[in-house]
């Protein structure tokens, strides 16, 4: 196996997922935090492309291939939530945005 | 014969299906016409069965038949067998045959009435329930029997259930009767556990062999429902009540059914009994007091229905004290006289109820001699009989009685001087409630009352029952003449044999008596309301208050048993269990109050949540390894 060892990639993968976890905890934009769930999604990414290449075997990658979908979909219906609640003049905050109906 | 007596057994329970599903499809007096059709074609077919049976040999004569295995368990197997003897044919005759006359009379008397439908299904289903009781093959299915006519009672006294008085007498007429149902029960169970079996001939093939402890609790239990079902003391109490039914359903219940069960019991079962002779006794000795003390309250009613049940009562007891001492036909020969005589005087009371309209009480009536002489007739004939006054039919059924009781030893004596008392008091009673019902002139108010329905005095199918009754209560006890000719005592002997065998003198000395203190009752209650219009003597406290039986249960079972259900009320139901449940919905509600505080809806809350859940997971799965 060529490359930097797999304690890279994991190491990369770690910083990645607690860069993201603390947006999520830490920022109130909503699109901010769905860009940090993004962000921790690609970590779990990452760190089954390397084992998988580590093992030479294809399962880490098919699974990365499914998160991919996920996020995709995911995207799609949190951007979706945003773009409605922003066209509502509802204030874009997660701290404020407590109840489902207004 | 066998097919006859099924045919007699499931017409009247044909007919009371029919009647209830063909509802209002049919007219109102059509259910009265298929009620009265099916007991009559029960009656023909126990007529049937009757002259076969007479056709055949002694040994031939009894005869049981299965229809198909009804109940099984381990080695028991009950069939639904009906046993045809000559016990069961004489009193197929006689429910059948007094059952038709009373059905057909109430095709009148209930004319107009509401629900006439339902109250035709009712007797029909009466007559099916009193035709098993009697036709049983086994005790389970006398007991499924008794049961039966104790549920028929109930709908039939309570069938004017608009009326809060009619449905506590169907009430207590339940209750009292399921007391004598469980003794009943209890008493086969034991017989189960110790023979094995309920079939008849089985069991009393066993009965002389059982220990005397378990004989004689199986023939107290059975004694139990003998004497729930027939109106003895101590268990009387609901048959005066009963009188809130219909006068038909009191006629049906009184003369032909229901009441004599006991008698039928006590015959049917006597092997059990004969194996108790303690419990015999008892059974005869309850018979004897019953039989005075039903004839005291009945001196002091002022109900004319209500007099003619004490007098039923009476009467019973008069038949329990026979089967008490063993002389069983004899005591069946009374059930058969007594059956016409009480529905006749229950039939005929309830024309003049009818045409006074629903007039019951005596102090209110009289005169009626003149306005109705028909029914007086009729009803002049009942009490003659009732009273043992030859050469009407009680002279010949309840003399040989007292001519038993004489030949039956020491405790015999002692009946005999009840039985004594109570012809005296039968005498008395009957010809007071006769006098203050006919005797005088009618007053004003009564003929302000009289209002016949149809007919003379009453519609012809009313006054065409009565006068058929009142010639079979009249002429009935020539059928046997102790001891010239006794074709009753040969027919029904095979079943179980006489204990007890009068001598000729005996039987003399018994009528003498009998005749004696029956015709010295009626003079005295001719001195007191028949010479003139008198006021009655200072009626006894104790006996208006039908010697307080109804207030000692009352105080004994009813209110030590409100008072328990309070207590357990205040005590058990309310902190305990009322308490424990308001404590689990309490408790539940402050639970979710404080788990719905975390629920803030703040989504980086949650994700703190999630995020230190993970942290812990992995700390844990760290430590582990």
């Amino acid at each position: 196996m060529q490359g930097p060892a797999v304690s890279w990639y994991l190491a990369i993968a770690g910083f990645l997922f607690t860069t993201g976890a603390l947006g999520v905890l830490l920022r109130r934009s909503p699109l901010i935090v769905l860009l940090s769930l993004e962000l921790m999604l690609n970590a779990a990414n990452l760190t089954l492309i390397a084992f998988a290449r580590q093992h030479g075997s294809l399962d880490g990658q098919v699974f990365a291939l499914a998160v991919m979908a996920v996020a995709a979909s995911e995207v799609v219906v949190g951007l979706g939530l945003i773009v409605a609640m922003s066209r509502r003049r509802m204030a874009l905050d997660t701290d404020r945005l407590t109840s489902l109906r207004g | 014969m066998i097919t006859a007596s099924w045919i007699c057994l499931l017409l009247p329970l044909a007919g009371a299906i029919a009647i209830t599903l063909l509802g209002t499809a049919i007219p109102r007096r059509t259910a009265g016409f298929i009620a009265t059709a099916s007991v009559a074609g029960a009656f023909v077919a126990a007529v049937y069965s009757f002259v076969v049976m007479l056709s055949r040999d002694g040994a031939d004569r009894a005869q049981a038949s299965t229809a198909w295995s009804w109940l099984t368990a381990g080695s028991l197997d009950f069939g639904l067998t009906i046993y045809v003897d000559q016990l069961a044919v004489y009193m197929m005759l006689i429910v059948a045959g007094v059952g038709a006359l009373i059905v057909g009379y109430s095709i009148g008397y209930m004319d107009k009435v509401d629900e006439e439908r339902r109250f035709f299904a009712y007797m029909s289903f009466f007559v099916f329930s009193m035709l098993l009781l009697v036709e049983g093959g086994n005790l389970l299915m006398l007991l499924a029997a008794w049961g039966l006519v104790g549920l028929s009672s109930y709908l039939l006294i309570g069938f004017e259930h608009e009326r809060p008085a009619a449905i506590a007498a169907a009430k207590k007429a339940f209750i009292v009767n399921a007391l004598g149902d469980a003794t009943f029960a209890l008493a086969l169970f034991l017989l189960v556990q110790k023979t094995g079996t309920l079939d008849y001939q089985a069991v009393f093939a066993d009965a002389p062999s059982l220990s005397s402890t378990t004989a004689t609790l199986v023939a107290l239990g059975l004694l139990g429902g003998a004497v729930a079902k027939s109106a003895q003391l101590p268990l009387h109490t609901w048959l005066p009540d009963a009188m809130e039914g219909p006068t038909p359903v009191s006629a049906l219940i009184h003369a032909a059914t229901m009441v004599v069960a006991g008698v039928y019991l006590v015959f049917r079962c006597a092997p059990i009994f004969e194996a108790a002779p303690d419990v015999q006794d008892t059974a005869a000795v309850l018979g004897g007091v019953t039989l005075v003390v039903a004839g005291l309250i009945a001196l002091v009613q002022t109900d004319i229905k209500r007099v003619i049940a004490y007098s039923t009562m009476s009467q019973i007891g008069y038949m329990f004290l026979a089967v008490g001492i063993g002389a069983y036909a004899t005591s069946m020969f009374h059930l058969l006289t007594h059956a016409f005589f009480k529905a006749l005087l229950f039939l005929a009371a309830g024309i003049l109820i009818h045409a006074l309209a629903g007039e019951q009480d005596m102090r209110n009536m009289g005169g009626l001699r003149r306005l109705m002489p028909f029914t007086y007739l009729a009803f002049l004939v009942g009490s003659l009989a009732l009273v043992g006054v030859p050469p009407f039919s009680g002279f010949f059924s309840k003399d040989p009685i007292l001519a038993n009781a004489l030949a039956a030893g020491d405790l015999g004596y002692v009946l005999f001087a009840l039985a004594a008392i109570g012809a005296f008091l039968t005498g008395l009673y009957t010809f007071r409630m006769v006098f203050m019902t006919f005797g005088g002139e009618p007053s004003e108010e009564v003929r302000s009352r009289y209002h016949p329905h149809g007919g003379k005095e009453g519609p012809p199918s009313m006054t065409l029952v009565v006068g058929t009754l009142a010639v079979l209560a009249a002429i009935a006890g020539f059928l046997q003449f102790v001891p010239y000719w006794t074709p009753v005592d040969d027919f029904l002997d095979p079943v179980a044999e006489p204990l007890v065998d009068p001598t000729g003198t005996m039987e003399a000395l018994a009528s003498l008596t009998a005749v004696g203190l029956g015709l010295a009752g009626l003079l005295v209650a001719w001195g007191i309301y028949g010479a003139k219009k008198r006021s009655a003597p200072r009626s006894w406290r104790v006996l208006q208050h039908k010697l307080y039986f109804d207030e000692l249960y009352d105080a004994v079972f009813y209110r030590p048993a409100v008072a328990t259900s309070k207590a357990l009320y205040a005590v058990v139901e309310g902190p305990v269990i009322g308490g424990s449940l308001a404590g689990v919905s309490g408790g539940t509600t402050r639970l979710a109050n404080h788990v719905r505080s975390l629920q803030t809806g703040a989504v980086r809350t949650y994700a703190l949540a999630l995020a230190a859940g993970v942290a812990v997971l992995a700390l844990v799965f760290i430590g582990v390894r």
